[in-house]
């Protein structure tokens, strides 16, 4: 992916970046008619179709944080693909009936599939580790806490009232509890498939 | 799984704390053992996760709390433009839509949309205005009844003695599209939308429907992005843009 051209719509990405509001407004003028026609049209309503864009949105910004994201195709594909795969899931979860979408088969090669289909599982790993974290016990999520914000395990030590060689030692078992706790979990079996 | 000690090692293996002999032997143990190598590989994925959550939590904060409002007036703007539809044309475009919303679940991926799926007809009501006369209301009826090609007759008479009522005109355009006479339909719709009148947007509007239904997609889209934001009928040409 590394060796494509960024897309000139980068700009988006950017734009939700920086918090930009002038550019975030600007994607819900340009880009979020489709969706919302999208999703009425299938089984939804507005406020469906507003929690997506919403949820979609903070999902790229997280991505884009995280990965130093490079947009290979027009923003436009991407972001719709990504709102109808988070609406078909939303629309699995809540509903029994087996739902397909057919058409991404004809385009799994597109730039836009693809990293759709990357953004899409970089959020539900996201939302995975979020899930295991919070059933680690106070101590460990205090400690990790602590550690992760402040730079210096010497100030954490000192804050905690605790050993250097403590904090440190105790920051990688929480860290490698909560390892387990991933690697145990169904979910996390799947992705490995 | 993993014991204890192993985990206190990727720490110091990350945090470049171990040895120039330690790390060459660990990276060495990675290369050979698979459930070492695996169990690495997410806690380093697991500390990425910890650091960028705990690093960027005020920023996160920011960003989802900005985005919410922008969300939120986004869609009140949106709502505010629904409650200024009155026309009856406006009210039978709306309900087609929700119509084209129903019948084409799931399946509108590929093709052009349809004419009919954008533009169903309801009550017209001209006699509304205190007129009663028989003519009027004949027109009315014919319109209503989608019986066009009387009602295009009817409107042309209405015409005849009050050339100046360019509600009927529109009306007039709305039946000849109806029963396919295009050329008279779009001049009539271009002069209305050349002139400053409250149709002026309508009438754009119905001319992208008439070149909808003759498949002439792009002039289509060329009147759709005509009709600026604020107007009735945007957010019905911003529907039909988005799946032209």
């Amino acid at each position: 992916m590394n060796d494509k051209k960024t897309h000139r719509d980068q700009l988006y990405i950017i734009g939700l970046l920086n918090n930009d509001s002038i550019i975030i407004k600007e994607i819900y003028e340009k880009f979020a008619p489709k969706v919302i026609h999208y999703i009425c049209r299938n089984s939804g309503n507005e406020h469906d179709a507003n929690d997506i864009i919403q949820e979609v949105l903070i999902t790229i910004y997280h991505q884009a944080q995280k990965n130093n994201f490079k947009l290979t195709c027009p923003f436009d594909a991407y972001f719709f693909l990504l709102c109808k795969r988070m609406w078909f899931n939303v629309l699995k979860k809540t509903s029994k009936k087996e739902v397909t979408i057919n058409e991404e088969i004809l385009s799994i090669n597109d730039d836009a599939s693809l990293l759709s289909f990357e953004t899409i599982e970089f959020d539900e790993r996201q939302q995975l580790f979020e899930e295991m974290f919070q059933k680690l016990g106070n101590a460990c999520k205090d400690l990790l806490k602590a550690s992760f914000t402040i730079k210096s395990l010497q100030e954490v030590a000192d804050k905690l009232g605790v050993s250097y060689a403590y904090v440190r030692k105790k920051k990688s078992l929480c860290v490698g509890k909560l390892t387990k706790l991933v690697q145990g979990s169904p979910v996390f079996k799947k992705f490995k498939n | 799984m993993m014991k204890e000690e192993e985990f206190t090692f990727f720490e110091a293996y990350l945090s470049e704390e171990l040895s120039e002999e330690e790390r060459l032997s660990f990276e060495n143990r990675l290369k050979k053992e698979r459930e070492l190598s695996e169990a690495f590989n997410n806690y380093k994925e697991l500390y990425g996760f910890l650091e960028h959550k705990f690093t960027t939590e005020k920023a996160t904060e920011a960003f989802t709390k900005n985005l919410s409002e922008i969300s939120k007036g986004y869609f009140s703007s949106k709502k505010k433009t629904k409650v200024i539809r009155f026309k009856p044309w406006q009210y039978a475009a709306a309900a087609s839509v929700v119509l084209f919303l129903g019948i084409t679940m799931f399946n509108n991926f590929g093709g052009n949309p349809a004419y009919s799926d954008f533009a169903v007809h309801e009550t017209l009501s001209l006699t509304e205005r205190g007129n009663q006369n028989k003519l009027y209301l004949n027109a009315e009826q014919a319109f209503n009844s989608n019986n066009y090609e009387q009602a295009e007759q009817l409107f042309s008479e209405i015409l005849a003695s009050n050339p100046n009522l360019v509600e009927v005109e529109l009306y007039k355009a709305i039946s000849l599209i109806e029963i396919n006479q295009f050329t008279l339909a779009d001049t009539i719709l271009l002069g209305i939308s050349n002139q400053n009148s409250a149709y002026k947007y309508s009438a754009k509007w119905y001319l992208a429907l008439s070149k909808l239904k003759q498949k002439q997609y792009d002039d289509c889209d060329l009147f759709l992005k005509e009709i600026p934001v604020g107007s009735d009928v945007y957010e019905l040409a911003q529907e039909l843009l988005s799946v032209l």
